[in-house]
């Protein structure tokens, strides 16, 4: 049972209803539920149907209105996190797609920008490529670097293009020009043109998926749309059918790589949008819980079995930035910035010929998994390593329900890491333990540091099945004092997705220096764009006066290539606010990469808007309902700082919202533990979420 | 053999972390470098590096970027130690460069820069950030004068000098140097991206002194290099010893006639490796020179490549390797033989090298990848005075594998770099591209085939212009193996009211005017084993994607030949 939904006081109660969020990951399919006349909240899994993820959507809309005795009628929508797209892609699940480029540039998606990862391999790496050369037809045209038409659109070349695209049997293309960010005229005729012409198929044009300079990065991410829009509308079209089946009629959203939702009609026309769905669930739950904790810098990380996701919060706001990476492909999509590393709970550890130590990224996955799932893996894991230390319990998940083998663990850790380091077999795994943390401390101080951030000022927030018990160790790397707990680490990506808005992301490049006379020409393009995003919003059946519009501005120095985002306030400039916005810049250029540079022009390259509107309702969750009795723990022998000791293991579910837990301490819950370490302190929130904060100096 | 140093044992985990730790600190470095600077050289071609040193100046972690920067910057330092700037004359605060090829450099363009790291009064690091500069002054933009005959015709010559002092920037020096070179304002703004890293590094440094303390993070290092030592010795003892000799060749200096030739000759014995370049041609009377720096960063690379090593990278990987290379010739330059092309024969010795270890383990090397950096700048001259420097490089194809393709258009060897946005370039330059794409039929054919090569033409816009470019491969073609045949040359041209005219290689100050279309084609990489055992589908696949066209197909005995259809991909119309 979760905490009830808090409504605050000015705000009238919703609707009765129902409103549903569903996740659907690798293994489960997540759904979350909120009863928008009392609040009430719970979450439900089933697994995932991989072969059809719809079958899987439905079980859990079904399972759960049964267990919990709500009539599918009662749904008032339904919210949905997909990785549909990201699956397809790195899966290669994809139809057979065109290109038609500016003659002469054909090639430019398989060149990409050239650079190798590996710079000692003498066999080549893999490279991705999505459409091959037979499929890159070139039309004569050409804009200039202002945008003006340097040789018009031949008409002949481009019947001779149409020809070629039919017979190639590509079920959609993308046009991509040079130029076109800056005029889209060309691509605009040519998308006419193929309608009339060949009508079967679908076009993605460039200059509307990602509008901004760099060929490569733009026609990469053209292609990618365009070879997701059968993909996302077939799933889109799945759902509907199963959903209208079983009388479901409640509006459906999509959440999109930025953590905002979006409708499946937008969704069908700019599905690369949805990339980075899934995980962005969580990062929006994180978002909204260091809200109501009135944390405002947070470190959000998410550790499953294979990777670890880090994001951040900052000033209460996630993270976004412009451009995201797929399988090795530029997505030039606005999406929440994440860090991914190979380093989860299945990573497999050994020692190599020259007697170093090493952890993934290979993992053991689900299958076989840890050696101690008993399930045929062989070499140890990270969870190997917590449960020879006891720090996992072996009793295992879910109350005994899945017990682990704590003594195959060990032997695996002794063949294969204490002998060959000639270590003890505990020295080891907590070895491995200190070498894991470590790389994912790395991970997140990469994270920070490119955005000059100093981990000592941030939270660390942890979720996910793997987390908890390297959550305390890594703030302690990094010399950060809290660390958050959700009540509920394994489904809280759709906690989050519950929660999300409607959003739009507009944007405008024009390289416009920042001086006090150009506060008017700024105010002029923030009104255009303000009334761009208002209509998007009245098109999803939202009044405009619900939109709420937030500005920012891509700025760097004069010559520099990369940008820095920085918020504007209100929805027009005057020189004072231009002044302002100049001295931050100054400043966070100077915290991010140690020199600020005065003497130089500071310059606008894109203006950027979101405008949401909440989808009402649900404000935050609050009000703790956690029952249960006194803190009545029992004791278990773990390693820690190289020796055994007594450490007492809590249930969460049987510990009271009042309890006050000190380091070194265990906290099991269902799916997961989390481990406190001496000199660390736990205490509940109002929500049943934890937070442990480091006391004073410790040895 | 084994290392002979004696440090206190440290614990396997501990190094784990703090390796990862230096190598983070490198990266960290280089986003600022890529993130603040203002050239498109450097933040689109990515054409510097970055690395962290210990404090004695061994390299100890690197970036991931540019070999030939890597493996050269430790020579620099110790350089500058023994000759220049002793150690005990650096201080807190201090950030020592060059750009002198004859003070450890490589070319003037290069500006090497370090700085000491302390921890309670004592050197524990130095940082260290290459940067390739836009221009340095001297006879040609971009610094490649291809008539230069000794480096004072080259630009601005800088010796180890302290450029801030007490963390202060010595003003006098940076202004003398903005003073000579072309575009001072981005030459500036790259400048203080470079210092900006090196300080990134040592908050690093510093940061991981206080958390592990001093002695630790010593030993560490010291343990990282021996390790990386005796990886790289493991991974020679698992190669056949034997005397292997192969040679390679440069074009020419573009200024006496003949190719250049770069003999190898390879001894694995044991543990070690032995390089000796004897029998190489004698040092050019053009900048096609190249210093020791150069020469044992191009055997470093090969020799790390061809072990196939799985270590970390740094200098404890050279220990097992001796290059020995005569005083005076191409590979070993004596003051003051120009050097800025250095590059175009650093390629083709790290190509011989490889050719050499092909004889050894003929399933692990590739044949021969493009061979050369096409490097060019145009001094573009606006009708207001205003000079403005271009500054880009084109590459090829990689040679086939044993059992890949060689990939199309795709950095290889001895160095790592980004393309500029031909958007990019069109908004900064007045330069409209008429093409950039691959070169049909320049891949080498084999068993597998070599990658092919790219052309990048460009129409020239403003009033007028002068283009320098560093070129090779046009006459010696990146070598096969195995049967396989080499890859198509090089070319350069430029196009004048409709007439083709030919220029060469190593050209300098060739004057554009508006309307001009200049034309590079870079070479394909060599194929790998006889072309009459591709396969049939391989053929297809080429003969459909326009990789191979119908006149291309002649070089594989049985595939049809002329008869074959005609290519259609890549349509134009």
């Amino acid at each position: 049972m979760h905490p009830a939904l808090h409504f605050p006081d000015d705000q009238k109660r919703p609707e009765s209803g129902v409103r549903i969020a569903i996740d659907i990951g690798g293994t489960f399919t997540d759904l979350e539920w909120a009863d928008l006349a009392t609040g009430r909240s719970e979450s439900f899994k089933v697994p995932t149907t991989p072969d059809d993820f719809s079958v899987g959507f439905m079980n859990a809309l079904t399972g759960a209105a049964e267990r919990f005795g709500f009539a599918l009628t009662d749904i008032r929508l339904v919210i949905h996190g997909t990785t549909i797209a990201t699956n397809a892609v790195l899966t290669r699940n994809l139809p057979e797609g065109a290109l038609i480029t500016t003659a002469g540039f054909e090639d430019v998606l398989e060149i990409g920008r050239h650079s190798r990862k590996d710079v000692y391999a003498l066999k080549p790496e893999r490279r991705s490529l999505l459409v091959p050369r037979r499929r890159r037809f070139g039309v004569s045209e050409r804009m200039g670097a202002t945008g003006e038409i340097v040789r018009p659109l031949d008409a002949l070349s481009l019947e001779a293009c149409t020809r070629a695209l039919a017979e190639s049997g590509a079920e959609v293309v993308a046009v991509c020009l040079l130029n076109a960010y800056l005029n889209p005229a060309h691509e605009i005729a040519i998308r006419e043109h193929l309608r009339r012409n060949l009508p079967g198929i679908r076009v993605s044009c460039s200059h509307e998926v990602s509008p901004e300079i760099r060929e490569f990065e733009r026609t990469s991410t053209t292609v990618l749309n365009a070879l997701l829009m059968p993909v996302v509308q077939t799933y889109i079209e799945r759902l509907r059918a199963r959903m209208q089946a079983a009388g479901l009629t409640a509006p459906l959203y999509l959440v999109q790589s930025n953590g905002g939702a979006t409708t499946p009609a937008a969704a069908a026309l700019a599905p690369v949008k949805l990339l980075l769905s899934g995980p962005s669930g969580g990062v929006l739950a994180a978002e909204r819980l260091a809200d109501m904790l009135g944390i405002p810098q947070v470190v959000g990380v998410d550790m499953g079995g294979t990777s670890y996701d880090v994001a951040l919060i900052q000033n209460g706001r996630r993270a976004v930035v412009a451009q995201g990476e797929v399988d090795g492909l530029p997505v030039r999509v606005p999406m929440v910035e994440m860090r991914t590393i190979g380093a989860g709970g299945g990573s497999i550890a050994s020692v190599d010929a020259g007697g170093r130590l090493k952890i993934g990224p290979e993992s053991a996955g689900a299958v076989p998994g840890p050696v101690c799932y008993g399930r045929g893996g062989t070499q140890p894991t990270t969870t190997d390593a917590n449960v020879v230390l006891g720090r996992l319990g072996a009793e295992g998940f879910m109350r005994g329900a899945f017990p682990l083998d704590a003594m195959a663990a060990r032997a695996a850790i002794e063949t294969c890491v204490a002998t060959p380091l000639s270590l003890g077999v505990e020295q080891a795994a907590e070895g491995l333990i200190g070498l894991v943390s470590a790389r994912l401390a790395g991970a997140i101080k990469l994270s920070l540091f490119e955005r000059g951030l100093n981990p000592r000022d941030f939270a660390l927030m942890s979720f996910g099945g793997a987390g908890g018990v390297h959550a305390v160790e890594v703030a302690e790397e990094l010399g950060m004092e809290t660390v958050v707990f959700p009540h509920n680490p394994s489904t809280f990506s759709a906690h989050g997705i519950l929660q999300s808005d409607i959003a739009h992301d507009l944007a405008r490049t024009q390289i416009t220096p920042l001086t006090p006379g150009s506060a008017a020409i700024i105010s002029a393009m923030m009104a255009e764009l303000a009334a761009a995003g208002r209509k998007l919003l009245a098109a999803d059946n939202f009044p405009e006066t619900a939109a709420n519009l937030r500005f920012c501005a891509d700025l760097r120095y004069h010559g520099q290539a990369f940008e820095l985002m920085i918020p504007l306030d209100g929805e027009k400039l005057d020189a004072a606010a231009i002044a302002a916005i100049i001295e931050r810049f100054h400043r966070e250029h100077f915290e991010r990469f140690s020199f600020d540079d005065r003497q130089q022009q500071v310059e606008m390259v894109t203006l950027r808007l979101v405008a949401t509107s909440a989808l009402g309702g649900i404000a935050a969750r609050s009000g703790n309902a956690l029952e249960g009795g006194a803190a009545s723990a029992r004791l278990r022998p773990i390693y820690l700082r190289g020796a055994w000791r007594d450490v007492p293991i809590h249930q969460q579910d049987a510990l009271d919202g009042s309890a006050v837990i000190e380091g070194p301490a265990v906290i099991e819950q269902d799916y997961t533990s989390l481990l406190l370490l001496e000199g660390w302190r736990l205490t509940f929130t109002g929500g049943g979420d934890m937070v442990a904060r480091k006391q004073g100096d410790t040895p | 053999m084994s290392t002979a140093s004696g440090h206190r044992a440290v614990d396997p985990i501990l190094m784990e972390i703090i390796a990862h730790a230096f190598v983070a600190v490198a990266e960290e470095m280089s986003i600022t470098v890529w993130r603040t600077s203002r050239s498109t050289t450097v933040r689109e071609l990515l054409d510097y590096s970055t690395a962290v040193f210990d404090g004695e100046g061994r390299n100890v972690a690197q970036a991931a970027r540019m070999p030939v920067h890597l493996n050269s910057m430790e020579l620099c330092l110790q350089e500058i130690i023994a000759h220049h700037l002793p150690l005990e004359s650096w201080n807190e605060g201090d950030v020592v460069v060059t750009n002198d090829p004859y003070c450890g450099g490589q070319h003037l363009p290069d500006f090497i820069a370090f700085r000491p790291v302390y921890v309670e009064g004592e050197r524990i690091a130095i940082t260290c950030a290459l940067i390739h500069h836009v221009d340095v002054g001297g006879g040609a933009a971009g610094g490649y004068n291809a008539r230069a005959t000794e480096i004072f015709q080259e630009g601005f010559r800088l010796p180890p000098v302290k450029i801030l002092r007490d963390n202060a920037m010595q003003d006098d020096l940076l202004r003398t140097i903005l003073q000579n070179v072309r575009d001072p304002e981005t030459f500036r703004g790259d400048f203080l991206s470079q210092i900006a890293a090196l300080e990134t590094g040592a908050r690093g440094i510093r940061t991981l002194a206080k958390r592990y303390g001093f002695a630790t993070v010593r030993d560490v290092s010291a343990a990282l290099l021996d390790h990386s030592e005796q990886a790289m010795r493991q991974a020679i003892r698992a190669l056949p010893d034997g005397v292997y000799a192969a040679e390679d060749f440069v074009d020419g200096d573009g200024i006496e006639p003949g190719s250049k030739r770069i003999a190898v000759t390879l001894t694995i014995a044991g543990d070690t490796i032995s390089v000796d370049l004897a029998g190489t041609a004698d040092q050019a009377v053009g900048p096609i020179n190249a210093t020791m720096a150069t020469t044992k960063s191009a055997v470093y690379y090969a020799a790390i490549a061809a072990a196939g090593v799985a270590t970390l990278a740094n200098s404890g990987c050279y220990r097992p390797i001796r290059v020995s290379a005569p005083e005076g010739s191409l590979v070993n330059a004596r003051f003051p033989a120009p050097v800025s092309m250095r590059m175009l024969t650093g390629h083709r010795i790290a190509t011989a090298v490889l050719k050499a270890f092909a004889l050894a383990i003929p399933e692990r090397i590739p044949a021969s990848y493009y061979g050369v950096t096409f490097n060019h700048a145009i001094n573009i001259l606006h009708a207001n005075g205003r000079r403005q420097v271009y500054f880009d490089y084109s590459i090829g194809g990689w040679g086939a594998h044993a059992e890949v393709d060689g990939p199309s258009g795709f950095a290889a060897g001895f160095h790592n770099g980004q393309n500029t946005p031909i958007e990019m370039v069109e908004a900064l330059f007045p330069l409209r591209f008429t093409r950039y794409g691959f070169v049909p039929d320049s891949g080498g054919a084999g068993r597998t085939r070599g990658g092919l090569g790219l052309e990048r033409s460009f129409e020239f816009l403003a009033e007028r212009g002068l283009f320098n470019g560093s070129f090779d491969a046009f006459a010696s073609r990146p070598y096969g193996l195995a049967g396989g045949q080499p890859g198509q040359g090089g070319s350069l041209s430029v196009t004048r009211g409709g007439t083709v005219t030919a220029l060469p290689a190593k050209t300098i100050g060739h004057e554009l005017r508006a309307g001009d279309i200049l034309s590079m084609i870079t070479p394909g990489g060599g194929g790998f084993g006889p072309p009459s055992e591709r396969s049939e589908a391989a053929l297809e696949a080429d003969r459909k994607d326009g990789l191979v066209t119908s006149a291309g197909m002649l070089d594989y005995p049985g595939s049809g030949g002329a008869s074959a259809p005609g290519a259609i991909g890549g349509m134009k119309p």
